[in-house]
């Protein structure tokens, strides 16, 4: 099977859905000609122009509002944020209208609008490009958040937001970007709330988020030398959250860790710990744990940015820790 | 554009009248207690809602603020189905879900009246953008107070507006007071229609208790719209003559005499005048008074009458797949 | 109100015992009468009874079961509903954790649970194979019983605490036992009855805690005694006649019929009252005459010699001291005796007559300066009224301790057992 980086899978999932469906349209710094600062829509100027792909001043609040109001009036936007970070300029246009229009409306008002963004930290980017922010949107009624952490993933995921009729946030970690894996050629989309187990396992469950995914896949590798066995769930979306196939898991286990890169008070790992202990009890063999990022504004020298979040070693020495509880 | 013909003429004298004696009623049945939360009346304002939605289609997406019973009426929302909201019955334009400020009735075009200053602008701006993609001549008009100008979203929104082009018609109702703060103490350019030049798009006062005059400025900007010419903001001189929300003082940081003043040019009785100088009757007129004084009162009836929403469907339509 | 339950003096010489285990658990309501623990001291197991009503509260730094602790240490409360525990009280066992200066509060908070920390998963498990997890460990860091632990537990043998220490402590592999007796929860006697049977050739055993005290007993009196024997022998043809017609007369009944042990108890008892010097104690520079005859009746165990007490024997009616002898001898045997009947003898009677044997030197009973050895009862050719006849004739083994009395004394008293085995009908009237 082909390999595709992640940025290019997500972009051929755009593509198509541009060409299958010409109320798409993009706006965001960059995405017209210049084609994205991450490549996200290179080449889709050349094809459908500067209506579809309309470049917009530094606005976030206005653009995020002008992209509301064309939802609820037959086409379908996708901001493209660049960073995530921006996103917070519009966030009393995503609280108070985007999330809340299908509601006020009763339903007849639908808010087909996709925000997509890079998050995550790396490459010291420091404090103003290195956002996640994802468990205040997953913890708002309205929103779906996707969350990617493969190029198999980033592309099924992008087609199902675009053809829902929520608002949907996507979020891709920047330094999954350039990470490649197999895509099929054929269509095919991935539904929200449906988990991935990425690695089977019999003596714990360990829930990551974005990045973590990978960074637990390398502490597996080493546990299993250790005779570990490790079993692991990527949700995929964390709005909305596979809970069944974590619990189906933790009955096995009757162990579980949650591995998230953002901060711990009521963070990922707060939600997962909290609807496991009271969804399953009783298959709990220990408590729950978690390891998530430090409380803290996200520092630029490289020593500290890689002490403000989960590190392998760290996540490998707390599945050690669970499993010796 | 032509002048408005008998049928368009009675029909804006009609329009008023409904605003007029609905929000009077809402008033009444606020102060027996009968509408819990807010409510912001728009006495003495009738003429802009009625002026420029007399031109709109139920395709145009009109965004309303926070006083918006007026355009939601004018926009053809039934009197009966905000009368119904307000009281929280099930049978309101929202499904009781909204109360006054957030009023929607997309089947009419009425895109929401909202507790939020500013984002009818951006939403205005958003339809329009929709329509030029879609390729419709429809358009998106905003309706928003004094108390709006500051915000970055008229900024922004004008901005997003006049670079694309977009079919957009931004109706400033400056009644001179944002709640209780005269709109001279917040802006050192104590007018609005000039703003425009800065965002190189047309800007137009007109006098907002007049209807005529409404109407025809209105109806200019919407046509350039239509025809692809672009955005206009409109700065509608008007003055609430009732508190900004009921239950509020009317006075204290206004005067009693500003308020007479300002009652005496209620656009109602003057363009009743208007009428019966052009020749109409005052029995025609008088008929019309006494059918919108009914239609409002079937309108509590059915109010009072309608059932309340079901508990059990409180967590419908947050998505788009009900329980997904 | 707060009751505070403290390891209990059982015996006289008693300063230390092992708790066993709670047979109430914290939180649960308690009358007076009902048994609330067990203790191990000596040779006996005894439980311990609740003198009053209430709720028992076990604080957190109460001695684990299992742990030997002196007499008098704080085990427990017993509070009215809704009191508090008292704070201030710190626990002196053995083997327990500092109390940090906020501990009592932290004791109120954490006291819901009773019982070590355990899972749910653990917990569930444990239900579902009928596991009593109470006394378990957890296996993990944290100290939580866990799944593993059930499951380990599940395989294991099921013991006692009690036995599970006394094999411990002695070297005995609770599977091998587990293995001879399938499916069975192994109990101290099981654990014992394996020390008791004699080692294979070839083999050591360990020493049962009983062995050794018996070890360290008659070793000491062997040191210390000035012991003397006397032998005579007696004519026990009435004796048996008597006890033929007890046994026609109440057999029938259902009635207890005396057995030969019974009767010599008897007339030994009234034998001591008429020769009190031989009912006494040799103590630090004293000796100590008794005012009760209270004789030590040696009984033969699977685990070894146990000698439990009969009291005022000598006022005892022949029945009450048939009842009470065979209760004794059967609680003795199955290990049930509380302290308090294993101690306080004046005088001890052994009996090896149903092994065949007739005269042997007994060990003193120390404190005690004398001891009685009854030998078998045979027919054998005798002198009587001038004729040789076949006699029943048994030998008695007088030893007594020549520091507290001396061999007159001695032999008279043996002289009037003699008698009074001969001719019944002089005592059977008292």
């Amino acid at each position: 099977m082909r390999e595709l980086t992640f940025t290019a899978a997500a972009r051929e999932a755009l593509a198509e859905e541009m060409a299958q469906n010409p109320a798409i349209f993009v706006v965001g710094q960059g995405i017209g000609k210049r084609g994205g600062n991450f490549n996200t829509t290179t080449g889709l100027y050349d094809l459908y122009g500067q209506e579809r792909l309309a470049d917009v001043p530094i606005s976030e609040r206005g653009f995020v509002g002008m992209c509301a109001g064309a939802a609820m009036t037959g086409t379908r936007p996708v901001v493209d944020f660049m960073f995530l970070d921006f996103i917070l300029d519009g966030f009393g246009e995503l609280v108070n209208q985007v999330a809340k229009m299908q509601y006020m409306s009763s339903g007849r008002l639908k808010m087909p609008l996709l925000l997509r963004g890079c998050i995550g930290v790396g490459g010291s980017s420091a404090t103003h490009h290195s956002g996640n922010y994802y468990p205040i949107f997953a913890h708002l009624p309205g929103f779906r958040v996707a969350l990617p952490t493969n190029p198999y993933d980033a592309k099924g995921l992008l087609k199902t937001a675009l053809r829902t009729d929520d608002p949907v946030l996507f979020l891709e970690h920047k330094s999954l970007l350039n990470t490649k894996g197999p895509v099929p050629e054929e269509e095919y989309t991935i539904p929200f709330g449906q988990a991935a187990v990425v690695r089977q396992g019999t003596a714990v469950t360990v829930v990551a988020f974005a990045l973590m995914v990978r960074k637990t896949l390398e502490a597996c590798e080493q546990l299993e030398k250790e005779g570990i066995s490790v079993e692991l769930i990527d949700p995929r979306t964390v709005a909305p959250l596979d809970v069944d196939t974590i619990l189906e898991s933790v009955r096995k286990t009757g162990r579980l860790l949650v591995v998230d890169e953002t901060f711990g008070p009521c963070g990922m790992g707060s939600e997962v710990a909290a609807q496991i202990m009271e969804k399953g009890f009783d298959e709990l063999d220990a408590p729950v744990r978690r390891v998530y990022g430090a409380h803290t504004p996200i520092p630029y020298s490289a020593p500290l940015e890689q002490a403000a979040v989960p590190q392998v070693p760290q996540i490998a020495q707390a599945i050690r820790d669970l499993v010796a509880e | 554009m032509n002048a408005p013909n008998k049928e368009v003429l009675l029909s804006l004298y009609r329009q008023m009248l409904v605003i007029r004696r609905c929000e009077e009623q809402l008033a009444r049945s606020y102060q027996a207690g009968l509408i819990p939360g807010a409510c912001h009346t728009y006495v003495g304002e009738e003429a802009i809602a009625t002026g420029v939605c007399a031109h709109l289609r139920h395709e145009d997406a009109v965004f309303s603020t926070h006083r918006g019973h007026g355009h939601a009426l004018a926009k053809g929302v039934p009197p009966r189905q905000v009368v119904a909201e307000l009281y929280g019955k099930v049978t309101g334009c929202s499904q009781g879900r909204g109360g006054s400020m957030h009023l929607f009735s997309p089947e009419v075009g009425m895109m929401g009246t909202s507790g939020i200053v500013g984002p009818c602008i951006l939403q205005a701006a958003g339809a329009g953008y929709s329509f030029k993609l879609l390729k419709t001549d429809n358009i998106g008009v905003a309706f928003f107070g004094d108390g709006a100008v500051n915000n970055g979203a008229f900024h922004e929104g004008l901005n997003l507006a006049t670079i694309f082009n977009l079919p957009v018609l931004f109706v400033c109702e400056n009644n001179q007071y944002a709640t209780e703060v005269p709109f001279t103490y917040s802006s050192k350019n104590s007018e609005v229609a000039n703003r425009a030049a800065s965002y190189n798009l047309p800007g137009v006062a007109v006098d907002g208790n007049e209807v005529l005059a409404v109407y025809r400025v209105a109806g200019e900007a919407i046509e350039r719209a239509r025809k692809g010419g672009g955005p206009t903001l409109i700065e509608c001189r008007t003055y609430r003559t009732r508190a900004h929300a009921e239950g509020m003082r009317e006075a204290g940081y206004r005067s009693i005499e500003e308020i007479e003043s300002w009652k005496a040019r209620d656009p109602i009785p003057a363009f009743r005048k208007q009428l019966l100088a052009r020749g109409y009757r005052a029995g025609e007129l008088d008929r019309i008074d006494e059918e919108v004084k009914a239609q409002i009162q079937e309108a509590v009836e059915f109010a009072e009458q309608s059932p309340w929403p079901d508990p059990s469907t409180l967590m419908d339509h947050i998505y788009s797949h009900s329980g997904a | 109100m707060a009751v505070e339950i403290v390891l209990p003096r059982l015996g006289w010489t008693m300063e230390e015992g092992t708790l066993v285990e709670w047979l109430k658990q914290d939180g649960d309501p308690v009358k007076p009468g009902e048994i609330i623990f067990t203790v191990e001291s000596d040779k006996a197991l005894n439980e311990i009874e609740s003198f009053d009503e209430g709720v028992l509260r076990i604080p957190a730094d109460s001695p684990p079961p299992g742990t030997t602790v002196p007499v008098g240490t704080l085990l427990a409360y017993i509070l009215a509903p809704g009191e508090a525990m008292p704070t201030g009280r710190t626990t002196t066992a053995v083997a327990t954790t500092a109390a940090a200066p906020t501990a009592a509060a932290a004791v109120a908070v954490s006291s819901r649970r009773s019982g070590p920390p355990i899972s749910p998963r653990a917990r569930r498990l444990a239900k579902q194979l009928g596991v009593d997890w109470s006394q378990l460990k957890g296996s993990g860091l944290s100290g939580r019983i866990a799944e593993r632990d059930i499951q380990a537990a599940a395989r294991a043998p099921r013991v006692s605490p009690v036995a599970r220490r006394l094999a411990q402590e002695a070297g005995v592999d609770l599977s091998t036992l587990a293995a001879q007796k399938p499916g069975a929860r192994l109990s101290r006697q099981d654990v014992e009855a394996a020390l008791a049977a004699p080692p294979a050739a070839g083999e050591s055993a360990p020493l049962s805690s009983l062995r050794r005290i018996i070890a360290q007993r008659m070793g000491q009196s062997s040191r210390e005694t000035a012991s003397v024997t006397l032998f005579t022998e007696a004519d026990a043809t009435e004796l048996v006649a008597l006890r033929q017609r007890f046994k026609e007369a109440l057999g029938p009944r259902q009635q207890w019929v005396p057995t030969y042990n019974d009767l010599f108890l008897k007339l030994t008892a009234l034998s001591l009252a008429e020769h009190p010097a031989l009912n006494a104690s040799w103590g630090e520079g004293a000796i100590q005459m008794h005012r009760q005859i209270d004789l030590g009746v040696a009984v033969d165990t699977e685990a070894g010699l146990v000698v439990p007490v009969l009291r005022q024997v000598d006022r005892l009616s022949l029945q009450d001291l048939a009842e009470q002898s065979a209760a004794l001898a059967e609680n003795a045997r199955t290990r049930r005796l509380k302290p308090d009947q294993l101690q306080g003898a004046t005088f001890t009677v052994t009996n090896l007559g149903m092994y065949n044997i007739d005269a042997f030197t007994p060990i003193i009973d120390l404190p005690q300066c004398a001891i009685l050895g009854l030998g078998r009862i045979a027919l054998r050719p005798a002198v009587h009224q001038g004729q040789v006849v076949p006699r029943h004739q048994v030998v008695l083994s007088l030893s007594f301790d020549h520091r507290v009395v001396d061999g007159g004394p001695a032999a008279r008293f043996l002289d009037t057992v003699r008698q009074y085995t001969e001719q019944p009908h002089l005592w059977l009237g008292r």
